[in-house]
């Protein structure tokens, strides 16, 4: 495709300006687990959390909060891509003892209806986009004190018939190895 | 733009869930990829894309069937109204396309091309290292493209809407061009068949899926009949509400409007309007009640979203105090002139197809009266939504305060910070609601002196263009509060 034809089109980065209905999607993503499923895939909670891994890498070329995250700014990081990207506020725990971040959403953008023949959670893409954001805004960061995520669990969700939707991560201090 | 068209978009994206623009897009990428690894054939992959859309655009549409109620019922029409299907689908609003007939002989409907110039699931397409699913690997020329998925939501939605409605035809719509595979735009075809060439249609879809054996176990049901569920006012009047149609009534003057009033009593009712008005009859009082109760229940048809809102005790509380903030405002503010103009609008429009008694008794009413009247019948209609009026305090303001000390909201400082975040903007939806009252007090001495004349629209547009007349201030007001509930919903 000739680049001429690309500057016609939006570019990505005016997506960033824009917002989009996520009804569909939404819905969408739940027929994908059900695909999954029926073609005997056994680790689609994996699979959704690489999808949400390669959204992160394509965003993060368009748009970072911040030039580094560390424990002392985790929480308004994450509190930001929430509201910027998913434009949703969340409300977030660290637990210092089982290193672990607690994020509860109650309007979560992949979940909203209960599904009694589904057992994975849309957000499960959110655990994965979140933590592997964090480890791309922090990867050229020479910082001692760097923090970086790792996807743990859905502890809750809309789409298993709670009220919010719980994501946890788990968390490591470079410093402390 | 039609006034309808106009507030179906708002609403639509107002009360939508959204994220940022990018993030859908990438995820549309990331599904395809994820099909694309079960079925690792891309012409599949396209197939499977779409059956998805498909489906999740089917699966919202019955979830909110109400609000297609609205939509017009010929599939040349359900065209017209792309830009609204667009809107449904994607959240939001279709630029720059342009929309061309193409004559087919022998069928009473044309196809029809529309030309796209900028789509967003292929915006900067081919730009990362993760845009990996591989457009050059497609060997069906018949393929479509990366939009494939957002035409089977288009698709979905438009013949959900047709069958909703009770019409044979259905639409087929086919992405022909796509910018990610090197097109110049996004170029949809749109198709119209009659139900046997549809069923057709769908049995060669069908057998073809059955054929790669993967994927979807069943086909979906979407052919069924649509079963005639609990009587409610819109299916016995949805051939007259509709949006093409409501635009139609707004060009007529009252005369019209009383013919059409009439028409739709004589046609839907079975009986004569005098005779429907005569039920009414020393009741006139609970008539003008009704039109408030009414109102509001057909606000709350769109999607019945009144009463999901007012499941949030905040929001059914904020609501509250709008409504007990206009009552007061009405009586305190609109000159009682304007009040008696509307009495007489009314009057005017019950004279003949109303008995003689009962416009004589209307007659008698101050418009204060028939104000008080439309506001507790609206009042009624908010109890039963979901608002509780007996708990209201005086103002917004106690409200606040006393909850703040009860510790019913959260102690966070967060949650105070939020709440006095949205503060200015129900303030300013608010002053907004207030200056769309003073806007529309003028209307019905213009409906009356233009009645023979230029008719409701004439006097909307108040012999101005569109965008300088009140119907233009009406609409640049709403376009304010519909922002501030955006910002408030963020």
């Amino acid at each position: 495709m000739s680049l001429e034809k690309r500057k016609m089109n939006f570019s990505r980065k005016e997506l960033i300006k824009a917002d989009a209905t996520m009804n569909q999607m939404r819905n969408a993503i739940y027929i994908l687990i059900r695909l999954m499923e029926k073609n005997d895939i056994s680790d689609s909670k994996d699979n959704l959390r690489r999808m949400g891994q390669n959204i992160a890498k394509t965003y993060i070329n368009y748009w970072k909060p911040t030039n580094i995250v560390t424990i002392n700014n985790v929480k308004d990081v994450i509190s930001t891509i929430y509201q910027k990207v998913l434009n949703s506020g969340v409300s977030l725990e660290i637990n210092e003892f089982e290193r672990e971040i607690r994020v509860q959403d109650y309007k979560c953008a992949l979940c909203k209806y209960h599904y009694s023949d589904i057992e994975i959670a849309g957000c499960e893409i959110l655990l994965g986009f979140i933590s592997e954001f964090i480890s791309l805004i922090n990867r050229e960061s020479y910082e001692h004190s760097i923090i970086t995520l790792k996807p743990y669990k859905v502890y809750e969700s809309k789409a298993y018939g709670n009220k919010s939707c719980i994501q946890i991560f788990k968390y490591k201090i470079r410093s402390e190895g | 733009m039609g006034a309808f068209q106009w507030l179906m978009k708002k609403i639509t994206k107002v009360f939508g869930r959204s994220t940022n623009a990018l993030f859908y897009t990438l995820l549309y990428r990331e599904i395809l990829k994820e099909v694309n690894q079960i079925t690792n054939n891309e012409d599949e992959s396209l197939i499977v894309l779409r059956e998805i859309g498909k489906r999740s655009a089917y699966e919202s549409c019955e979830r909110h069937s109400s609000i297609f109620k609205f939509m017009p019922g010929n599939p040349k029409k359900v065209l017209e109204y792309f830009e609204i299907l667009w809107v449904v689908v994607f959240g939001r609003e279709l630029d720059d396309y342009t929309y061309e007939e193409i004559p087919k002989k022998e069928s009473q409907y044309s196809d029809y091309a529309l030309t796209i110039k900028n789509c967003p699931i292929c915006a900067g397409y081919g730009h990362d290292e993760e845009d990996s699913f591989d457009f050059t690997k497609l060997k069906d020329e018949r393929s479509e493209g990366l939009a494939c998925g957002l035409c089977g939501m288009l698709e979905s939605v438009a013949n959900f809407i047709l069958r909703i409605k009770r019409n044979d035809y259905r639409i087929q719509i086919i992405e022909q061009e796509c910018i990610a595979r090197g097109g110049d735009n996004l170029k949809f075809i749109c198709k119209i068949h009659d139900y046997k060439d549809w069923a057709k249609l769908m049995d060669s879809r069908n057998k073809e899926r059955k054929l790669t054996g993967l994927y979807f176990e069943e086909s979906l049901e979407e052919e069924e009949i649509v079963q005639e569920t609990k009587l409610d006012i819109l299916d016995k009047l949805q051939d007259v509400i509709s949006i093409d149609k409501l635009e139609e009534y707004l060009d007529e003057p009252l005369e019209g409007i009383k013919k059409r009033v009439s028409d739709i009593i004589r046609d839907k009712m079975n009986m004569e309007p005098e005779h429907f008005f005569d039920y009414f009859r020393n009741y006139e009082d609970d008539m003008i009640r009704i039109i408030g109760y009414l109102g509001t229940h057909l606000l709350n048809e769109y999607g019945g979203l009144l009463e999901k809102a007012f499941k949030n005790e905040w929001i059914a509380k904020v609501f509250g105090y709008i409504f007990k903030q206009l009552k007061e405002m009405t009586l305190l503010f609109i000159p009682l002139d304007v009040v008696r103009d509307y009495n007489a609008l009314l009057v005017n429009f019950l004279d003949q197809i109303a008995p003689l008694e009962m416009v004589e008794n209307v007659k008698l009413f101050t418009g204060k009266d028939t104000i008080n009247y439309i506001f507790e019948g609206a009042q009624m209609a908010l109890e039963n939504l979901g608002i509780d009026f007996s708990e209201l305090k005086e103002n917004v303001w106690e409200e606040l305060k006393q909850e703040r000390e009860n510790g019913l909201i959260s102690s966070e400082t967060s949650a105070i910070d939020r709440t006095r975040e949205h503060v200015p903007q129900i303030i300013n939806i608010l002053q907004e609601l207030l200056m769309i009252i003073n806007d529309i007090l003028t209307l019905p001495i213009r409906i009356l002196i233009s009645e023979s004349h230029y008719g409701l629209k004439t006097a909307i547009n108040s012999v101005v263009s569109e965008e300088e007349g009140l119907y233009g201030s009406i609409r640049e007001r709403f376009d304010n509060i519909f922002d501030q509930i955006q910002e408030i919903r963020k």
